[in-house]
């Protein structure tokens, strides 16, 4: 499915994804969004958005459209 | 206790329910509440990782240059980028519902009774996707052919979809629960998607890499706490590694034309023998 919206909103994403992942390896301001509740780094949580911002911007590249 | 893991790690029979049951079975001295368990756990993956990392080496650097090329060309040209895409896509799942899942289920079904009565779901569910297979054997007009036949028919891991990696990785969850096989699991999850066993196994291995490498990097600040005998440790991650390189060449070869019939069987007597041992207390 090649689209330029659907590249833009994966792009945004990504970029979302990365800004969660440093805020989460800084650890001390989403201590909520974890089971433990905990303040301080959460390097598990920090990977796996990393991964996801990677595959979001992965995703968009494929979703662009081509020009010929 | 490395050669334990490193070898059922990649059989379809469940390492983490033989390392909940065969420690109680044979009353070792090993409390996995101990603080030093955990980066014990660690280094025997780390070790079972690598070994796989080596075996499959020539097929990484292949998949690590497809999935750049692949990434930054937005499309997927040869077999290697899209087994990469295909990798990243079911390492997703896993990674996610690792994160948010892992320690509650385990936390939850952590007693050796649990892991015997799991170890039993999980050989039935090894003799259902054979089964299944058999059933899309008959389909396919293939089930009286010989084995080489029989095989060639399906599909190699390249040819899975999207969406079916997608599954098969998010069943590497189910793997939580003790007595439920991550290998067991992915290998049935390909044959259900059409691929060959032999397969089947390479695409569980190779999925596998990067999720038990995953969990185990994320571990390694714990590695250097105090009180942790790392010399020991190293060496049973060595044997990890040694006893996970020879079973996946193992079951490479054996998969050409074995089935998961006999792991299936060998989980139903192993948890029931188990379920008697630890309730006669023997």
């Amino acid at each position: 499915m090649k689209s330029n919206a659907l590249a833009v909103v994966l792009g945004i994403l990504g970029v979302i994804f990365i800004i969660c992942a440093v805020l989460y390896a800084i650890g001390g301001i989403l201590p909520t969004f974890t089971s433990s509740g905990v303040a301080g780094p959460h390097y598990k949580h920090a990977i796996l958005l990393a991964v996801l911002a990677v595959a979001s911007f992965v995703a968009a590249n494929f979703a662009r459209p081509r020009v010929v | 206790m490395g050669l334990l893991q490193g070898a059922s790690e990649l059989f379809p029979v469940s390492s983490l329910g033989h390392a909940v049951l065969v420690p109680s079975l044979l009353r070792w001295s090993f409390k996995q509440s101990d603080p030093s368990f955990v980066p014990f756990l660690v280094l025997l993956h780390l070790g079972t990782a690598t070994a796989l990392l080596i075996l499959f080496r020539d097929q990484w650097v292949s998949i690590i240059r497809g999935f750049f090329t692949a990434a930054f060309a937005g499309q997927m040209k040869t077999e290697p980028e899209r087994l990469a895409m295909l990798l990243l896509t079911g390492t997703i799942p896993a990674a996610i519902l690792g994160v948010l899942l892992e320690s509650r289920i385990k936390s939850l079904f952590a007693s050796p009774y649990e892991a015997a009565g799991f170890l039993i779901v999980n050989g039935l569910l090894m003799l259902g996707f054979e089964v299944l297979r058999r059933r899309a054997e008959r389909s396919a007009g293939v089930e009286s052919s010989s084995d080489s036949e029989r095989e060639a028919h399906f599909a190699s891991a390249d040819r899975i979809s999207f969406r079916a990696a997608a599954i098969v990785g998010a069943c590497q969850a189910l793997a939580f629960l003790p007595g439920i096989s991550r290998s067991g699991v992915t290998i049935g999850g390909g044959l259900l998607a059409g691929l060959r066993h032999q397969e089947a196994a390479r695409f569980s291995f190779l999925l596998a890499t990067p999720t038990i490498f995953g969990a185990g990097i994320v571990e390694v600040p714990q590695l250097f706490s105090k009180d942790i005998p790392l010399g020991e440790y190293a060496v049973s991650a060595v044997l990890a590694g040694i006893a996970a390189y020879a079973s996946a060449r193992f079951l490479l070869r054996y998969f050409r034309s074995g089935r998961l019939d006999p792991y299936g069987w060998y989980c139903i007597a192993a948890g029931l023998v188990s379920l008697a041992l630890l309730h006669f207390a023997i």
